[in-house]
């Protein structure tokens, strides 16, 4: 009896060990295994980081699935555990994880400021260190670039958000425009007879799809789209082209804050999407559309006659190419881009700012990984390891010539592949790599890229300044942005969700969005009340 | 002497459950399972009156009062919800509660055994799937180029816009939540039924009864208990409308026909800047109407001559 309870005692201790290693094995990992090849990394001990970004490829092997993925994990002696998040989720899910202290040791973060004031003072994320910008100062440099950065660092009275620029040396315009764009078929547009221009009021959008639906001149009979889009690129091409502040409060011109869903434009905007979506120009679920399928519409099947659509210059050849190795067409000949403006005749929107998703930290990260992340961002913010990330290894994919031109050693046609992306030589090669400096800025600059299509990016970005007024795309509001109290933050929407179900709501459109917004004054009023009172005139 | 009956009556009570102590043990999971996962983070309902700040935790975390329902009911949405959630659940009892009796009642006249085994699996086997699943199959078979309407349009119909229709919206979830629940809720049903007498039966086909008339006379009232007890848990989770069946179906055109309490609890706490007190708030309030509803349902059954979830002692003894 004694026997058996010692055994008892001894299976239970046993137990207890295996559950204390296997909670305590996960989250640190940080054992010291030299890299074998002798490089850099021999000398760090081994880290494991677990990370969240949209983008990521779900299961992809971020440590050692690639050459690349392998340079950078042996060069800096890391595992990364990367959790992929889509368009879909990546707001709620760091949400979720964020506010449970769950969140993973980096993450890449949608900046909200009502969320991130709120995650700042509950101090749910990491603050850096005071002395960051003197250990790391290249990704200083570029933290500056931002603008974002360094105005949040004034409000927080510290820095706990890297923002990642979009450009760095090839600012495009100021105001920053956004990217998407209409993604046209030129064949079918001189089929039907629609001129083809640089830009489109959104009324010449919708008739280019009724013209569309009615001769259908792809013959794709049942399956045609006329203009195929998600819920969210639907706001934006119908909504957002035509109201600058279609999600946002802002300042008029007699100095009072109002709300921008109450704006007229907004009201005009609904009422074109409306005018879309009951004359089958849209599809008629375009709602049950998720992620960012309805490119795949335009680009992949070939169904749609046009897309208002995701087209940052890095991205056009791979778009290109998907629709070249898809229905087997010159994309230069069958592909019309075009920028889409408001029925005034002028582009808006409100200034971008020069960055795309923030760098947090999850507050309880050993100095150990947070050290190893800011150098791996420190590495890949100098020349040689930003180009590393847009353009693979140095000697193997790219080089020098003797005039210190950057060329390619990459040959898409040889290899059959891209060189990113999820079906390229380096599926790692991208957002997840711990880049403080995006794609874009040297998209235009990329041997990888052709050139019409790097001219044809410059051209669109120029056009959406030029075609516009300080009203119409005005520069950031930073007091407006920058603002915070409870019931700022209690009022946010989901405007993409709330317009649609507006448009397809049965009924008068204008008594359904005036019965709208007299029902979420009791959220908007005391912001109103709030933000006239310590910042109107 | 009343206090000598209650001692009497509890003494007794003791007695019968020692002397069933092998049945209660089996309690023991589920009372552990209650009070880990039920009983304990009840302490969390407090946030409804604080100002949740994740870096103090709960207790913390600083105590303001009632001031988070005066929030939650200044806002118009969350009463449209409220609103919302009773409206659903009044179809579900009304379109759902009656589906697993019924099959059950006609499951138990087939009386070929192996067909009857058949039939029940088929049943049974969709609620083993999760709503994700489920959702994705509608999508995928009822969207606009999906193969129900690839069918309507053979024969010649317009297609028919089953996933943005806010009048379908209803009836898909009743007719999505029977194919998926009503088998497996037809299985208490079934274990009712057949823990009736049979020679009941018997007599009854002696007495030339024909097999309406045994159900309507021996079957219904058999199992009356079990539709009383299930009716008043049902009444008991009207505030609860099915979230992830809800959360899964809708998209922007049905958003508001599917804004129950659930989904503005969602809504507010993960897809805005998330306010924990808040939607504690809410949630409070949701299981205080449901607790109600639950002892009203019970009274209203005793009234009408049942038992409900809490027989009397002297209907016990």
């Amino acid at each position: 009896m004694k026997k058996s309870l010692r055994s008892a005692w001894f299976a239970a201790a046993l137990v207890m060990i295996m559950i204390l290693a296997a909670c305590t094995g996960g989250s640190g990992g940080e054992s010291s295994t030299p890299s074998e090849d002798g490089g850099e990394g021999e000398e760090l001990p081994h880290v494991t980081f677990t990370y969240a970004s949209v983008q990521g490829i779900e299961g992809y092997d971020y440590t050692a699935g690639d050459d690349l993925a392998k340079y950078y994990s042996e060069k800096f002696n890391y595992t990364l555990e990367v959790t992929a998040l889509n368009w879909d989720n990546w707001n709620d899910r760091l949400r979720i994880w964020i506010n449970s202290g769950d969140m993973p040791d980096v993450a890449v973060y949608n900046y909200i400021h009502a969320d991130a004031a709120s995650f700042v003072e509950q101090g749910l994320i990491k603050r850096l260190p005071d002395d960051w910008k003197e250990r790391w100062p290249n990704v200083a440099a570029v933290y500056e670039k931002t603008s974002i950065g360094p105005k949040m660092e004034e409000v927080f009275g510290g820095t706990y958000f890297i923002p990642r620029a979009r450009f760095l040396d090839n600012l495009p315009g100021d105001p920053l425009a956004n990217h998407p764009s209409l993604y046209l078929r030129k064949d079918w547009a001189e089929a039907v007879g629609f001129p083809i221009k640089s830009t489109y009021t959104i009324s010449e959008v919708i008739e280019f799809g009724k013209l569309i639906k009615e001769h259908d001149p792809g013959n794709v009979g049942d399956r045609l789209i006329p203009i195929a889009e998600n819920t969210n690129h639907a706001v934006e091409l119908f909504v957002a082209r035509n109201s600058t502040y279609f999600d946002s409060f802002y300042k008029d011109e007699d100095g009072t804050y109002k709300w921008g869903a109450t704006h007229e434009d907004t009201l005009e905007g609904l009422k074109l999407f409306k005018e879309a979506y009951d004359s089958g120009v849209l599809s008629p679920d375009f709602y049950t559309v998720t992620d960012e399928q309805h490119g795949d519409y335009f680009l992949m099947t070939g169904f749609a006659g046009a897309t208002f659509f995701q087209a940052p210059t890095s991205a056009l050849q791979n778009n290109y190419n998907t629709f070249q190795t898809n229905l087997g067409l010159d994309p230069y000949e069958h592909i019309h881009m075009a920028t889409v403006l408001g029925e005034d005749g002028y582009y808006h929107q409100r200034d971008l700012i020069n960055y795309w998703g923030m760098i947090i930290f999850n507050p309880d990260i050993s100095d150990e990984k947070f050290e190893r992340y800011m150098d791996i961002l420190e590495y890949n913010a100098t020349r040689e390891g930003y180009l590393t990330t847009v353009l693979g290894l140095k000697g193997i994919d790219w080089d020098y010539d003797e005039n210190g031109n950057i060329i390619s050693l990459y040959d898409q046609e040889a290899e059959g592949r891209p060189l990113g992306g999820p079906d390229g030589k380096y599926p790692s090669m991208g957002y997840l790599l711990g880049s403080v400096i995006l794609f874009d800025d040297f998209a235009f600059d990329d041997p990888n890229s052709d050139e019409r299509l790097r001219e044809l990016s410059r051209q669109l970005y120029k056009e959406r300044t030029e075609i516009s007024t300080p009203e119409t795309f005005p520069k950031v509001d930073w007091d407006l942005f920058t603002f915070d109290s409870p019931s700022m933050r209690r009022a946010q929407f989901n405007y993409a969700t709330e317009y649609a179900n507006l448009i397809t709501m049965e009924g008068d459109l204008e008594t359904n969005w005036r019965n709208w917004i007299e029902s979420q004054m009791s959220l908007v009023q005391p912001v109103l009340d709030e933000l006239n009172s310590q910042l109107g005139n | 002497m009343e206090n000598t009956v209650q001692v009497k009556n509890k003494n007794s009570l003791l007695r019968r459950m020692w002397k069933a102590r092998e049945i209660y043990m089996l309690l023991i999971p589920g009372i552990i399972w209650y009070i880990i996962f039920a009983y304990i983070p009840m302490y969390g309902l407090t946030l409804a009156f604080k100002t949740y700040k994740a870096n103090l935790g709960i207790f913390g975390s600083p105590w303001v009062g009632m001031v988070n329902f005066t929030y939650v009911f200044r806002d118009p949405a969350f009463f449209e919800s409220v609103w919302k959630t009773l409206y659903i659940n009044a179809g579900r009892i009304l379109f759902q509660f009656p589906v697993p009796i019924i099959l059950a009642l006609m499951l138990n006249e087939v009386r070929v055994g192996r067909y009857k085994k058949i039939v029940q699996t088929i049943f049974t086997f969709p609620h083993f799937l999760s709503w994700i699943i489920v959702a994705s199959i509608m999508i995928n078979i009822l969207n606009m180029q999906g193969m129900v309407n690839g069918i309507i349009r053979m024969i010649g119909w317009e297609p028919i816009n089953f996933l943005g229709s806010t009048k379908i919206f209803l009836p898909m979830l009743y007719i999505t939540e029977n194919w998926k629940s009503a088998g497996w809720i037809m299985i208490i049903y079934m274990a009712a039924i057949a823990g009736i007498d049979t020679e009941q039966y018997e007599s009854a086909q002696l007495d030339g009864a024909s097999r309406l008339q045994q159900i309507w006379y021996i079957t219904l009232p058999g199992i009356q208990s079990t539709i009383v007890v299930m009716f008043i848990l049902a009444i008991g989770n009207i505030m609860n409308a099915g979230f992830d069946q809800i959360f899964n179906i809708t998209n922007a055109a049905t958003v508001k026909a599917g804004e129950i309490l659930d989904m503005y609890i969602y809504r507010i706490t993960f897809q805005s800047a998330a306010d924990f007190s808040f939607s504690s708030a809410v949630s409070l309030f949701r299981s205080v109407v449901n607790f109600i509803m639950l002892l009203l349902a019970d009274r209203v059954c005793k009234w009408l001559g049942a038992e409900g979830l809490f027989p009397s002692p002297r209907k016990m003894r």
